[in-house]
């Protein structure tokens, strides 16, 4: 940071010359950039949500309407039909229970062995812990795809293909070095002297676990459920290849044979069944959107 | 979320103050073994299973074959449709960085000029980013349709561009932009985000100073601001790096790599040579090279847009 300030002195006198009376200039110059920037920003913000607010239109119209109708009109009538069609035809309850299972298991994994293993490297300490560190943060870089193969071969050795743990392993594991990292750069707050104190009285690591650093962990459990949950929620390639009856599809297989099978053929259903499947996560992340965008921008910038 | 913890405490230094006292060598491994097993199992032990896999030519039913590096020889030497997937990988990278980090940078700045509403942007700009990848696919097969026509033809209609207006998925030269798109699209909220929050770190006496000097808003960004946030743009480039190397599902969903292999990425031609052509050995090889490629992108971030500080 001050570093920065030599930086500063030294490039700025490079400014254009200075020409006249700038203030009353600069104030009006100040008022215009506010409303262009206003204005861009509005456009930008409706070019990203409107394909959403298009999708929840849409699964509201007429087939009649849809057909006719161009894809910026209001819809004349309002129909639910779509969303009874939808329910159905497809499992979409089936698969709401199937993903709220894996999302539930993964994020019990990720807080209990994020939390075990940020003790052990930031407050434990031992000799290796910096070659364990490097090897967990590996796991941020290291892509999803690498698994997939010898996933697949392990669990048609060991029996696991085609169940709930497949998908809840690899998708714990790949959000574990984040995890980690969120409780380490926690812990690391926690001053030495509570724990200090805490050993005085005789309070072995397991108790002061316990009863300091658990009770302290909850914001950051928040934290890290709530990052977690979108991407695991919301999980394709794992669920796609390990899992192969339709008693266990999530709601992103669930949806993809819905497309599948009617994409073309109910077109508004269609519309209706996506509208079903992201609706909770949007839900959720427009009640608590405050603690998501908090976890999303410490994820990265405590970097 | 709580009181977040004080900024810049400085961490004791001396090595034996970082253990807790009392603490066992077997309690350190109660603690670190669990957490330890399942990563191993499931990210180090494919790493290495992989590496393994690639030197043998195996269909995951016959008796395995060793091949030494010949799997390696073949992906460089004699498949062209390795390299034409390369290629569009490359173009998917170019095209996701510039929508997520060019996006994130000018929302984020116009943002902070903003006087109210910038907590409704922020939250309106990241909804795309909790949508399933499989919804995302199916409502831009629905955006790009041609017949009936879709929201993106519908749009050029009307802004007089009507003779652009073609099925943007079934055009080789257009495909590979169209399934970039989504992936730039869902992701573009999320980098905004973590750009906006380092923006607002940057001290306020520092652009005052320089807007009394009557530096325009250019050298303002581009002199005091951007330095400023350069360690947060080097994790934001990185993570938009690899996510776009390892993008799979909207391609994948979306067009399965056709026509052709026009909009074929590493990851998708991964995915089918495992298990639509069950060549382990194979997509082993290819699997490993995805995580070189991550390894060497993030290695050349760090390095470029670490030097300019000199």
């Amino acid at each position: 940071m001050t570093l920065l300030t030599p930086r500063v002195d030294r490039k700025v006198p490079a400014a254009p010359a200075p020409d006249g009376d700038v203030a009353p200039r600069r104030r009006g110059r100040l008022h215009a950039h506010r409303v262009i920037s206003s204005t861009l920003v509005t456009a930008l913000v409706i070019m990203q949500v409107y394909p959403l607010v298009w999708l929840f239109m849409t699964s509201l119209r007429t087939e009649q309407d849809f057909a006719s109708s161009n894809p910026f009109s209001l819809p004349t009538e309002f129909t639910l039909d779509n969303f009874s069609r939808a329910f159905s035809t497809g499992n979409l309850g089936l698969n709401i229970v199937n993903s709220l299972v894996v999302t539930l298991g993964a994020n019990v994994l990720i807080v209990v062995l994020g939390m075990m293993g940020a003790y052990a490297l930031e407050v434990l300490g031992f000799r290796l812990k910096t070659f364990v560190r490097s090897m967990f943060l590996l796991g941020i870089i290291v892509p999803v795809q690498i698994a997939l193969v010898p996933l697949f071969i392990d669990y048609a050795n060991i029996g696991l293909l085609d169940t709930y743990q497949s998908m809840i392993i690899p998708l714990a594991a790949f959000s574990l070095p984040m995890s980690i990292y969120l409780f380490s750069s926690f812990y690391s707050y926690i001053s030495r002297e509570t724990y200090e104190a805490a050993s005085m009285d005789g309070a072995g690591p397991y108790r002061v676990f316990g009863q300091i650093t658990l009770p302290l962990s909850v914001n950051t459990i928040v934290t890290v459920v709530l990052v977690n949950s979108i991407f695991i929620w919301n999980d394709f390639i794992f669920a796609n290849t390990f899992v192969l009856s339709d008693e266990l599809k999530t709601i992103p297989l669930g949806l993809q044979n819905y497309i599948g099978a009617m994409g073309n053929v109910d077109w508004t259903a269609t519309f209706a069944a996506v509208c079903v499947t992201i609706t909770p996560l949007m839900l959720v992340f427009l009640v608590l959107n405050k603690a998501m965008i908090y976890g999303l921008e410490s994820g990265a910038n405590k970097g | 979320m709580g009181a977040p913890p004080p900024p810049d405490r400085p961490r004791q230094s001396v090595k034996e103050a970082k253990m807790l006292p009392g603490r066992s060598k077997i309690s350190v491994l109660v603690f670190l073994v669990p957490p330890l097993a399942v990563y191993a199992f499931a990210v180090l032990l494919p790493i290495v299973q992989s590496l393994f896999l690639s030197l043998f030519k195996w269909d995951g039913i016959t008796d395995m074959k060793f091949v030494g590096l010949d799997n390696y020889v073949k992906m460089f030497t004699r498949d062209d449709v390795f390299w034409t997937s390369f290629g569009n990988a490359m173009g998917y990278l170019a095209i996701c960085l510039v929508l997520q980090l060019g996006g994130a940078l000018l929302v984020a700045g116009l943002l902070t000029t903003l006087r109210r509403g910038r907590e409704l942007v922020k939250t309106l700009y990241l909804l795309p980013a909790v949508i399933s990848t499989v919804a995302i696919a199916f409502l831009f097969q629905r955006i790009y349709s041609y017949e009936p026509t879709g929201l993106l033809n519908q749009v050029l209609e009307w802004v007089g561009l009507g003779s652009l207006a073609q099925p943007w998925l079934s055009n080789v030269d257009t495909v590979l932009a169209a399934v970039s798109v989504p992936e730039g699209w869902r992701f573009a909220g999320l980098y905004m985000l973590i750009v906006y929050a380092a923006l607002l770190a940057v001290p306020k006496d520092l652009e005052e100073a320089a807007t009394l000097d009557r530096a325009n808003w250019w050298q303002i960004f581009w002199r005091i601001k951007f330095p400023y946030i350069r360690p947060v743009w080097i994790t934001t480039t990185i993570m938009a790096a690899t996510y776009a190397l390892r993008g799979f599902d909207i391609p994948y969903l979306l067009t399965n790599g056709g026509p052709g292999q026009a909009s074929e990425l590493l990851t998708t031609y991964m995915y089918k040579t495992a298990f639509t052509h069950t060549d382990y050995g194979y997509a082993s090889a290819i699997s490993v090279f995805i995580v070189v490629e991550c390894l060497v992108a993030v290695g050349l971030i760090y390095f470029l847009l670490r030097r300019k500080v000199d």
